[in-house]
């Protein structure tokens, strides 16, 4: 061995080499019985620096773990693949972990609002969305008879059958609206029954509009419906 | 630079499938695990068994080692769950020979516990070893001393050497150096001439 090897075995030893460094010689050291031997020694001058007392110096630990060891199979790929697999997984952990929460989030959520609300709005609940269902209903007719042939005191504008269906909703959409309104945001719930019930008189607060046409279309209101 | 790198670099060869890397690690750390076991058992020939035992755990459970303590860390939470093991394992066994102990108590304290460091030869290899190499280290230079016993008996990085030897690092590494190789020259005789003896016995 130059001098140089037998510096930085000195050094791999004290753990002050580079890592660069560390991987040749790691390589050497594991394959070379004298690098290994001298290797050994100075573990023995360290211990005979230490004063460790009782302790076989002649590497007696050593030679049995090799021993048997010798019959153990060598480590490989596929016995590091458990761990790859259980660092995969340890990626994944917090996302799963996430994705539940928000799940169980979301589920608290709608069964929160499901549930009765404290002081009383159990009552409350059923007869807003009583009344609510009360105050859609004629703008569910109003939208049943729209579609149907105009009676003499609507003021139907003529419409093409594409934008007809389009525009209006059907009655079963209606329907859904005004039933799920309880179960959503007042503020979604609003526009959607000042939507359906924008011509309603006394349902809205501010009068009906028609210069809101869409292209092909004009004076879409139901100016009033019965 | 890792303070674990050469260690790091170890295991990784091992995980590799090389277990020439392992013999490394335990030649290095076979003397303070011993000392480490010894703390729960008395016996040096059954800390020397639990220390082995100790490290055939880590070779087993290496594929598991991700390096995020450094591996003498690692080893020694393995050495001391085994010592206590050992040690609670020991307690719960029977004791049927203690009615023969009090006729043969010499005998007892021999069978089975005899171990190669304790023949003749082995402790006398010992005290030639520690002999050597304390003579070594009283012939050495003080630079030289000094730096390589602020290593191994204080601990010390080389950087915290420098700074008590008012040296660069360099300098630290380099003394270190010369030092062990004058106490390995010494050594080696001890080692070659002690192999020759256990061969010559055997």
């Amino acid at each position: 061995m130059n001098e140089e090897l037998d510096s930085q075995l000195s050094a791999m030893f004290d753990n002050e080499l580079p890592a660069a460094e560390c991987e040749l010689l790691a390589r050497r050291l594991s394959r070379d019985p004298d690098i290994k031997a001298r290797w050994g020694r100075y573990a023995v001058i360290g211990a005979v620096i230490r004063a460790e007392r009782g302790i076989a110096l002649e590497g007696i630990v050593a030679g049995r773990v090799s021993a048997a060891l010798s019959s153990e199979p060598a480590l490989s790929v596929d016995a590091l693949q458990p761990a790859g697999r259980r660092l995969q997984y340890r990626w994944w952990q917090p996302i799963a972990g996430a994705g539940l929460a928000a799940g169980v989030a979301a589920v608290s959520i709608l069964w929160l609002r499901s549930q009765a609300l404290p002081d009383g709005s159990q009552a409350v609940a059923p007869a807003l969305v009583a009344r609510t269902a009360a105050l859609a209903a004629p703008a569910a007719q109003a939208l049943r008879n729209a579609i149907a042939p105009a009676p003499d005191s609507f003021v139907v504008p003529p419409v093409s059958s594409q934008r007809t269906t389009m525009v209006v909703p059907a009655t079963e959409l209606a329907d859904y609206v005004v039933a799920h309104s309880a179960f959503s945001w007042p503020v979604s719930r609003g526009n959607l029954l000042s939507a359906l019930m924008v011509s309603e008189p006394g349902t809205s607060s501010t009068p009906a509009r028609s210069d809101q046409p869409a292209s092909g279309v004009q004076g879409n209101a139901i100016q009033n419906p019965k | 630079m890792s303070a674990d790198a050469s260690d790091l670099s170890l295991v990784r060869r091992v995980q590799r499938g090389d277990k020439g890397a392992f013999d490394a690690l335990v030649l290095k750390y076979q003397h303070k695990l011993v000392k480490l076991v010894m703390r729960y058992v008395r016996n040096p020939a059954e800390a020397e068994d639990i220390a082995q035992e100790a490290f055939i755990k880590a070779y087993r459970a290496l594929p598991q080692f991700r390096g995020d303590s450094a591996f003498y860390t690692w080893l020694y939470r393995i050495a001391i769950n085994t010592a206590k093991n050992a040690v609670v394992s020991r307690d719960r066994s029977p004791v049927e020979y203690d009615l023969d102990r009090s006729n043969t108590d010499e005998s007892y304290d021999m069978q089975g516990r005899m171990k190669d460091s304790e023949t003749p030869e082995g402790l006398v290899l010992t005290d030639e070893i520690r002999s050597t190499v304390n003579a070594a280290i009283d012939s050495l230079p003080e630079d030289l001393r000094t730096a390589i016993v602020l290593r191994e008996l204080e601990g010390l990085s080389y950087e915290e050497i420098a700074a008590a030897m008012a040296c660069p690092v360099g300098t630290v590494r380099s003394r270190i150096f010369r030092a062990r190789e004058a106490i390995d020259r010494r050594l080696r005789e001890v080692f070659e001439g002690g192999l020759g003896r256990a061969e010559e016995l055997g």
